[in-house]
């Protein structure tokens, strides 16, 4: 029945985006985090009585850290749901939720919509659209994935070196990347309608709204909510304004 | 201590040193593998029509604009982490808003301070735990309920959160990286830069387009290099410094 539908010019994206082949590398994703997880407790077990933890301690860890995430997790669930209709559940499962970030990947995935002059989500939003952004924020992702990869045997033996990167660099290069990355981001989006422009002012003025509510009343958890409420408030915004139209 | 011995306690360590640095990239690896697969199922072994050309320039415009980021934020994690919680992190994601934060209450909870043997084994626990919450959260609040809830929802509703997500994140995201990165130079470099690619450049040669982002990336490095401010930096305690910057720098990424 999915393969049947599947129609590089349809706009009806769910055959894809619920393809068996996806749903199976999110499965896979997922179970190779939990092997991970496995392998490392029994390994932080064995080496424990060395750095004088009781396992009592290393479980109090376990329990801080699950504590410590929850805020986060159920922040970042907020988003992904968001991101659903957009994606697809195992894309959203395995891209925004494990790997990669909201941010990122809904970036890469405009960027690779605009290299076939399409729009993410509109009527250019095609089936090959989503394939082709899917693929590209993907292995824009294992870019950090690689880097890490290589990177941490380098850094852990001879790391002085690279760690002595002039702190300029390390301070100027991704900042600047990243807001020259976002900023242009968002003024491509002004340029496609007044409903662009208006949803994205929403955007930033919920999450003015929230970060100056969380120093105020000092509410740290506002700051990891601050981007799922600006969704949610961007997209009413949205919605009111083109069902008025 | 007094009842371990030296030896032990070394064996103790490269046990799990060797554990975690043959099982650390091996999971990591496996993560990028079946990522990859997925990737180029989607766009050629679906029937899509997704040319090799059109992918490489997909993937060229995305690593033109996020691929130095790529690179520098691994080395600026990797003194907080450490070498065996690297594998962990860059497999889960979600570093700064959630995996960082569970290893420093851990660590304090335990009066641990990052960087020595301790913590390293107190921050790879408290990781675990938080992925346990991750993933258990991921399938049943966005795998199933998400999903029914999205199946539920009226179709011109899904419409418009499909429309409309990319402005509704990007003016959050850009707020809250101005603020977070503390950088009023850099910030105004940024608006000029992209605002005159975006209104006037890619206008004039529309050619441009696909590229925009990733020339904006590097005339903002660029611009806010030769911009910087010269007064020699104040010396910051390392481990506070970094840890800053790995703050800052990941907000929108990983």
């Amino acid at each position: 029945m999915v393969v049947a539908a599947v129609d590089p010019g349809s706009t009806d994206i769910t055959p894809l985006i619920h393809h068996p082949v996806l749903w199976a590398s999110a499965v896979g994703v997922f179970a190779v985090v939990i092997l991970q997880s496995v392998i490392y407790f029994k390994a932080i077990r064995k080496a424990a009585p060395a750095a004088d933890l009781t396992p009592a301690q290393v479980s109090s860890s376990v329990r801080s850290g699950a504590v410590a995430a929850i805020g986060p997790s159920l922040a970042v669930a907020l988003i992904a749901i968001s991101l659903l209709p957009l994606f697809g559940t195992p894309a959203v499962l395995t891209r925004i939720g494990l790997v990669g970030s909201a941010a990122f990947d809904v970036a890469a995935a405009g960027i690779s919509a605009g290299t076939q002059g399409a729009q993410l989500g509109g009527p250019t939003y095609t089936q090959k659209i989503f394939a082709l952004a899917f693929a590209a924020m993907t292995i824009g992702g294992l870019a950090w994935m690689l880097t890490a990869l290589i990177l941490t045997p380098i850094l852990s033996k001879g790391d002085a070196k690279l760690r002595k990167v002039n702190p300029a660099v390390m301070a100027i290069v991704p900042t600047a990347a990243l807001l020259g990355a976002f900023f242009t981001l968002a003024f491509q989006e002004v340029l496609k309608s007044p409903v662009h422009l208006v949803t994205m002012l929403a955007s930033a003025a919920a999450m003015g709204v929230c970060l100056l509510l969380a120093h105020k009343l000092r509410l740290p958890w506002l700051r990891e909510w601050g981007l799922g409420m600006s969704i949610i408030v961007a997209l009413s915004a949205a919605f009111l304004m083109t069902a008025a139209a | 201590m007094s009842t371990t011995t030296s030896t032990e306690t070394s064996a103790r360590f490269s046990a799990f040193d060797r554990t975690t640095s043959i099982w650390g990239p091996i999971t990591l690896g496996l993560g990028l593998l079946i990522s990859l697969a997925a990737a180029l199922y989607a766009a050629f072994g679906a029937g899509m029509g997704v040319t090799p050309l059109e992918l490489v320039t997909a993937v060229g415009a995305v690593l033109a604009t996020f691929g130095i980021i790529a690179v520098i934020e691994p080395v600026s994690y990797f003194p907080i982490l450490g070498r065996s919680a690297m594998y962990q992190a860059f497999l889960i994601g979600n570093i700064a808003n959630k995996l960082l934060p569970a290893a420093i209450v851990a660590q304090a909870n335990l009066g641990e301070k990052p960087g020595t043997r301790r913590a390293e084994l107190i921050a790879g626990s408290a990781i675990i735990g938080a992925v346990l919450v991750h993933i258990t959260t991921l399938i049943l609040f966005v795998g199933v309920l998400g999903t029914w809830l999205v199946g539920m929802l009226p179709a011109p509703l899904i419409a418009t959160a499909r429309s409309y997500i990319l402005p509704a994140i990007f003016g959050a995201v850009v707020l809250q990286s101005v603020l977070a990165m503390k950088s009023r130079r850099t910030t105004i470099v940024a608006v000029i830069v992209a605002a005159v690619i975006v209104f006037v450049v890619v206008p004039l040669a529309p050619g441009l387009t696909y590229f925009a982002t990733a020339l904006a990336v590097i005339i903002t490095i660029a611009a806010s290099w030769f911009a910087r401010s010269k007064a020699p930096q104040a010396p910051v305690e390392p481990a506070a410094g970094e840890s800053a910057q790995a703050t800052r720098i990941s907000e929108p990424t990983h």
